[in-house]
Formats: C-alpha cells, sequence, structure tokens
C-alpha cells in the first residue's frame, strides 16, 4: 500500500539533517548595484582631490598631506575598479549588438561575471565612500549591566561577560577586567554557576575593537527558565551593553585620542569634576585607618558619575574611574553629534534606527537560538553562543554588515541632500 | 561605638557571605565588608600556598574579624604605585599621607627653584630628608614618583634618607626598599654616575635615631654637605586624651602608641603635649635649612598651632627666625589638588586664605587640615 516503509517523524526529521547546515539563515542584506548619481559625484571629486594630492606628494612630502590621500586612496582605487568595470560591460553590449554569432555567445557568457564584477566593486565603492567611525581604530570598554529586575538578570549579565571575554580570547585579542562587581554571593548562583553581577566593564585592549564591538551596544534580551523558577515559567529579561572607546594607554599624539588637546573628545576640564573619596567626616590621618580606597567622579556638566572601589589602592580606582569617565564623556559627545547628523538628513533613516533602548538581540534557551534582531540573523547554537565561538563570530558579522549598510544608506541621503541644496544655490 | 542593629548581620549573610558577617564588626557596614573579603580572597589566589585556599580565607576573615587592621592582616599596603609592606608595631600608611606626598612629588618635578639659591650643588642632586619615617612609605614613594618624572633641570643623583627611633621601623623600611626593587617598581639603587642614564642614580638609606638626640643635627649635616632640599615629617601628634577618646579602636588597639602620642615632655611643659615633636622640628628645619618643609598635622587646629608657633616663635626658641628664612608658608588640606564641588577649592589664581600671627597663609585643597608646608 505504501510507497515507502514508515519512519517516524523525528527520525524522519534527522534523516532529512543530514548534510544539510540549517544552523543559520540569513536575512536579505540588499546591496546598491546601481549607485545613485550623487555617490559617484562624490567618488569623482574625492578621486579627483587624491589625483591632486599625489602630485603634491611626489614634489615635497607633508605628513598631513600623506595621511589625507592614505584616507582617500581607497576611494580612488574603488573607482578605478568600478570604472573598469563599466568599460566592460559597455564593451560586451557591444559585442552583444555585433553580427558574428560566436562573439554573440562569447558575449553572453562573460556578461554574468562582469555583472557580479559590478555589482561587487559599486559594493566595494559605497564601503570606501562611508567615513570610517572616528573611534573605529581604538581599543574598547564593554560595560554591561543587568537591567532593572531580579537575580536573572544579573545571572544573564554574568554570562554575557564570560561570553565576551571568551570571544576575545578565541579570537586572541587582549582583555582586562577594568571593573567586576558582584553581590558576591556564596551560596545563591545561576544555572550555570553564574554570579549575581551587578556591573562589570571589559577592556579590549586590540586598536580597532570599538569598530569591532560597536554594533553590540543595546540591550540583550534573555528568554530562559531561571535556576530558582520553581514552577517553570519562562522569564524574560534584559542586559544593557555599552560600548565605549577607551583611550589607549601610550598613546601617539592622534588628533582624536589626545586627551590634552581641548579639541578632542576625550578631553575633560579637570575643574568640571568633582572627586570625592568617599570616606566619612570625622578626623582622619593618623586617627583612623581605613581600607576603604572608594573615588568617585562626578562631571558637573553632563551629571555623569563614576565610581571605581575595585583595586585596594586608591591611587589605581582614581586611574581607572578617570579613564572610565573620559570614555563616556567621549561617547556622549559623539552620540550628540550623530543625533544632530540625524536630524538633520530628517526621516529618511528613522524607521531603521535603533537607539540605546532597542532591544538588538535575543537569546532563546528553549529554543536553542540567538537572533538579532537588527540583521535578522537566527544562529542555532546557543552554546557555542555563550562559548563566544564562531557563531558568536557570525553574528557578530551579520551586524557589521547591517551597520555599514546602514552608514550608505545614510551617506546617500547626505549625498542627495547636499546635490539638491548645491542645485537650488545655481 | 554604636550597636550594628543585627537584621545587618542577616543581610550580609544572605546577600553576600557567613564570612561578610564575620568581618562586619571591624569593618561596620555591608559594602566595605563585601569589599574587604574579596580583598583577602585575591591576596590569598595571588599567593600560592599548601594550605587550601579556603582555610586560609577563613584564618584571615578570623583575624580581621578581631578588629585586626585589614593592613596587618594581609601584610601589605598600597601606596601611589609602591606597595608598601606592613607589619604590627610600626605605623600603618594612610591614604593622606599618599594624596601630600604625590603633591609634593608633582611640585617638585613642576618647579625646580631657578639657579643662583644659597647652594650651588643642589641642581645636579636632590636630596630628601624624612624624619618619623615609620615604612618609610614618604621617602620611597617620593623616590618612585622622581624617578619616573624627573623634575627639570634634571638631578644626576637623589638622596633620600629616613630616619626614625624605632628599631623595626628602620628594619621594615629597608625590607621596603628591598621589597619594591625585588617588584621592579624601583630601579636598583647605583652609586652617582657621571655618564647620563635615562634616569637619575639615587641612593636611599634608614638609621635608627632620635630625633631629641643632640648629635643628630651635627650628624645630619655632614651626611649632605650641600644642604638638605626637602625635610618631610608624619610625627606622632595626638594628644593623650584625643588617643583615648577620638582615635579608631583598630587603631588604639592595634598600631603602636609610639607612633601616634608623643611623650610628656620633661621639663615643665610650656606647649601641649601632641606639639612637642614640630617644636623640635621646627628647630631642625632653622639649622637644617631645607628648601621645603612638609610637616603632616592632626587636623585644622594643630595647624594653626604649628604655623603660629613658626611664625612666632615657640617655647625655648624660634622667635621669627623661621618667618624671616621661608617666605612661603602654607597650610594643604587632606587632598591639597582636589576641587570642592562649588568651586571654593584651590585652582591657579585665587583661594582660601587665612590670616595666623598677622601673616596670611594659603590654603590648599579640601579637607581637614593635613599639612604645614614651608618653602623659600
Amino acid at each position: 500500500m505504501f510507497a515507502a516503509p514508515w519512519v517516524c517523524r523525528s527520525c524522519a526529521r534527522s534523516l532529512r539533517r543530514v548534510g544539510i547546515s540549517r544552523s543559520i539563515r540569513r536575512a536579505s542584506t540588499e546591496t546598491p548595484v546601481n549607485l545613485p548619481p550623487a555617490l559617484l559625484d562624490r567618488a569623482r571629486r574625492l578621486a579627483a582631490e587624491h589625483q591632486q594630492l599625489s602630485a603634491a606628494l611626489a614634489k615635497d612630502f607633508d605628513a598631513k598631506t600623506a595621511k589625507r590621500a592614505g584616507e582617500i586612496s581607497r576611494v580612488a582605487d574603488a573607482l578605478r575598479q568600478f570604472e573598469k568595470a563599466r568599460e566592460a560591460l559597455r564593451e560586451l553590449h557591444g559585442l552583444l549588438e555585433s553580427n558574428d554569432a560566436e562573439l554573440r555567445e562569447l558575449a553572453q557568457d562573460d556578461l554574468e561575471a562582469t555583472n557580479a564584477q559590478l555589482a561587487d566593486s559599486s559594493r566595494e565603492l559605497s564601503i570606501a565612500l562611508t567615513p570610517k567611525h572616528p573611534f573605529a581604530d581604538m581599543p574598547c570598554l564593554l560595560e554591561i549591566r543587568p537591567g532593572p529586575g531580579g537575580t536573572e538578570g544579573r545571572f544573564f549579565a554574568d554570562s554575557l561577560f564570560h561570553m565576551y571575554r571568551a570571544y576575545c580570547s578565541n579570537k586572541g585579542y587582549r582583555t582586562r577586567v577594568v571593573k567586576y562587581e558582584a553581590s558576591d554571593s556564596d551560596g545563591q548562583t545561576g544555572s550555570e554557576g553564574e554570579i549575581a553581577l551587578q556591573e562589570a566593564v571589559l577592556e579590549i585592549q586590540e586598536p580597532g575593537a570599538y569598530g569591532l564591538f560597536r554594533g553590540e551596544a543595546g540591550m540583550h534580551r534573555v528568554q530562559r527558565v531561571p535556576a530558582t523558577e520553581k514552577s517553570g515559567r519562562t522569564h524574560t529579561s534584559a542586559v544593557a551593553v555599552w560600548v565605549l572607546p577607551s583611550f589607549p594607554e601610550n598613546s601617539t599624539s592622534e588628533s582624536e585620542a589626545d586627551w590634552d588637546n581641548p579639541e578632542s573628545d576625550f578631553y575633560i576640564n579637570p575643574a568640571e569634576v568633582r572627586s570625592e573619596t568617599m570616606r566619612a567626616r570625622g578626623a582622619g590621618g593618623q586617627h583612623v585607618n581605613k581600607t576603604e580606597s572608594a573615588v568617585r567622579l562626578t562631571h558637573i556638566p553632563t551629571g555623569t558619575t563614576v565610581s571605581m572601589q575595585d583595586s585596594r589602592s586608591q591611587q589605581r580606582n582614581r586611574e581607572e574611574a578617570w579613564r572610565l569617565l573620559r570614555s563616556r564623556i567621549a561617547q556622549q559627545r559623539r552620540e550628540a553629534r550623530e543625533e544632530q547628523a540625524r536630524q538633520l538628513r530628517s526621516s529618511v533613516l528613522a524607521n531603521s534606527q535603533i537607539t540605546r533602548g532597542d532591544k538588538i538581540r535575543t537569546y532563546q534557551y528553549q529554543q536553542d537560538r540567538c537572533t538579532d534582531h537588527r540583521s535578522g540573523l537566527d544562529a542555532h547554537n546557543l552554546p557555542d553562543v555563550l562559548r563566544g565561538g564562531e557563531t558568536l563570530g557570525k553574528i557578530m558579522e551579520s551586524v557589521q554588515t547591517w551597520l555599514i549598510n546602514k552608514d550608505i544608506q545614510a551617506l546617500i541621503a547626505d549625498e542627495e541632500a547636499a546635490a539638491a541644496a548645491r542645485k537650488e544655490g545655481k | 561605638m554604636p550597636r550594628l542593629p543585627p537584621a545587618l548581620f542577616w543581610r550580609a549573610r544572605r546577600e553576600v557571605s557567613p564570612l561578610a558577617a564575620q568581618l562586619l564588626p571591624a569593618c561596620r557596614d555591608l559594602q566595605s565588608a563585601a569589599n574587604e573579603l574579596r580583598w583577602i580572597r585575591e591576596h590569598v589566589r595571588a599567593t600560592p600556598s599548601p594550605v587550601p585556599e579556603g582555610l586560609r580565607v577563613w584564618q584571615l576573615v578570623e583575624r580581621r574579624g578581631r578588629g585586626i587592621p585589614l593592613q596587618y592582616v594581609l601584610g601589605t599596603q598600597p601606596f601611589g604605585d609602591l606597595e608598601i609592606k606592613c607589619r604590627p608595631g610600626v605605623l600603618i600608611p594612610r591614604h593622606e599621607t599618599e594624596a601630600y606626598t604625590l603633591y609634593l612629588a608633582s611640585l617638585l618635578a613642576k618647579e625646580q627653584p631657578a639657579a643662583g639659591s644659597s647652594s650651588s650643588s643642589s641642581s645636579s642632586t636632590l636630596s630628601i630628608l624624612d624624619l618619623c619615617t615609620g615604612t618609610g612609605c614618604i621617602p620611597l614613594l617620593l623616590l618612585q614618583a622622581l624617578l619616573r618624572r624627573p623634575p627639570s633641570p634634571r638631578p644626576s643623583h637623589i638622596t633620600v634618607h629616613g630616619i626614625d627611633i624605632s628599631p623595626r621601623a628602620i628594619r621594615l623600611a629597608r625590607a621596603n626598599l628591598a621589597h619594591n626593587t625585588a617588584l621592579r617598581l624601583l630601579p636598583p639603587p647605583s652609586p652617582p654616575s657621571a655618564s647620563a642614564s635615562p634616569s637619575p642614580s639615587y641612593s636611599a638609606t634608614f638609621t635608627r635615631a632620635s630625633i631629641f638626640s643632640p648629635t643628630l643635627l651635627p650628624t645630619l649635616q655632614s651626611l649632605s654637605p650641600g644642604g638638605w632640599d626637602v625635610l618631610t615629617a608624619n610625627p606622632p601628634y595626638i594628644s593623650p586624651e584625643g588617643f583615648a577618646r577620638s582615635t579608631a579602636r583598630a587603631v588604639r588597639n592595634h598600631e603602636p602608641r609610639l607612633a601616634l602620642v608623643p611623650p610628656p615632655a620633661e621639663p615643665p611643659p610650656l606647649l601641649r603635649q601632641e606639639d612637642t615633636f614640630y617644636a623640635r622640628l621646627l628647630h631642625m628645619a632653622q639649622h637644617l635649612r631645607p628648601k621645603r618643609v612638609v610637616l603632616e598635622v592632626g587636623g585644622w587646629a594643630q595647624a594653626v598651632r604649628v604655623v603660629r608657633m613658626a611664625l612666632r616663635g615657640y617655647a625655648g626658641g624660634g622667635g621669627g627666625e623661621i618667618a624671616r628664612l621661608y617666605p612661603t608658608v602654607e597650610i594643604w588640606r587632606d587632598e591639597p589638588a582636589g576641587v570642592a564641588g562649588d568651586g571654593t577649592g584651590d585652582r591657579e589664581g585665587g583661594g582660601e586664605v587665612v590670616e595666623v600671627a598677622g601673616r596670611e597663609v594659603r590654603v590648599r585643597g579640601v579637607g581637614d587640615g593635613r599639612v604645614v608646608y614651608l618653602c623659600r
């Protein structure tokens, strides 16, 4: 009666899975194949500037000019590639109209490859055109804080902390724990031996870490059955991750990373910072011997406070607090500026904008799934993600791609607005 | 000391750990109990031993819980970038001392007095004398800070010399020099060399002596023929009544009285017992004529008294000699470099000034009066 022998459903499913990689589903990430004319204009202008600069450099060397030339050389290269691909395509189209049947066939074969090349180079060009994030070359500080709610969020904050640390050690990035403050509970731990974290700051000392990790900032949501839950209900809690640029300790005096320079985002006027050592009033000096070494810094204009009490040395605490304060202020200034730029280009990207308060990723334990809400990527190997394995790397990569696409869109919007303004001016 | 509510012990046991509850009687609040427990654990983890870690943590917590200062329990106290060893019988370095020592180091690094002062050799050497040195923390931290950021013009050689009456203190100060050299926080001492090395050479010595001994002054003069550049001292400055009433219990029960309370003066006292050391120190300053004198004091009232002694003279001597010698007289507060929230603290320009003995005395920083500073 049956064409095939009966197989139970779970067996059938396991058979079907063999050899099929289903762990990752990619959401569509559209690439603009046809570059908008505004962007192309900008690329041409930059390429012309590059030519000028290289001519000037050939005559006499100047560090500043060389730096600028290096920055835009990528655009010039990408534009050259793009033009070449377009030229090839035009030639092919010419061949297609020829009378020779053999030639037409050959051209037809080449057409697809050339089209792909053109798409690649146009994408390369638009990436080269997007301005690099000014902090992208810096090391970063990863701040992890549980959202409001019970201990479950704190346990998960600890899991995230270990996830990022493991990821960094897998990738070979040097890290340092700046702050790891827990409600040091001996008895109570999470389902995987996590401790209840209050706040942790992890410094990733790799140059360029900010660029790699800036997509991680936002609310991370977890859905699982906590260890403390008796009746097996799934809880949802959230953990906030902030990514701050870190001021490298032994820096060369780059304009962005020089905190003595009042132009820099990292500059803080010491007169605007109130420093408190949280010591009780009353006699000091020889009268008491306090072990308390906590330091609290308040940046008065913005009301940002940083407190540090990890080390027994007050000196060390103060240095760490200053570093953290600088990073936070720099990030705030940067965000304020980005907000301004966003308002200028008004509604174009308003819906795709994800701010700090929105959830960016969900870790679903029951379904063994980790979803990034921006790139739309579903990864189905949660343990590997939490071990900081390759799956996490894939998720982070997808977010990078998403960020780049977003930047390109913003750039196009900006350029079109600028072009319109120019036209009006004429 | 107010009684701690039992609920606090419950909270410590439930939210932190039973060990934290054991630390509470000494620490008095939950946050510092949690911190100290963490530091004890870190210390145990950092020092290998055949004894199991849990047992060692328990032993240390038990000792700390009995009220022994954490610095004696762990054996060290961070002081600036240095790690200072602490042993019973020698005063533990305080945060306030750290703050003004670092401030003094930044002053020394910033402004070296112009050439043309009385001693011509001072431009190539810098000599620091610390009296009542205890663990040796002040001269060692000054040394470390100055070796890292040498003042300009750069001295070719830095001499530091510490004096204390207690043989234990001298042993500990020498051990601290060796300890910090072994940790590479200080380079090894070196004799003055003619060759231009990246950092100046230095020598550090500690000797036992009573500062009241009549032979000390000639000895010190012969030790540094060019004169001393800096004189620092953290002498005992607590009155017997203050020792009984205002000191913390850990200080009273476990730290040496010798380092805290001056002995009663032998002739009928013309000045308060807690000020006896300052009379002698000012007398020594008058004869040694160091460029800068830094004396730690125990609060605002004592700071004003010491300034008055320096300017007006004191029982048995002085009388304006110091006032003529040192045009700059300042009082530093707990954090000399600090700024108050309302901006009343010191910055360049204005700032707080008090009038003592008919002279305007500059006050720096925030907190209680901590240091009397003389400079010429």
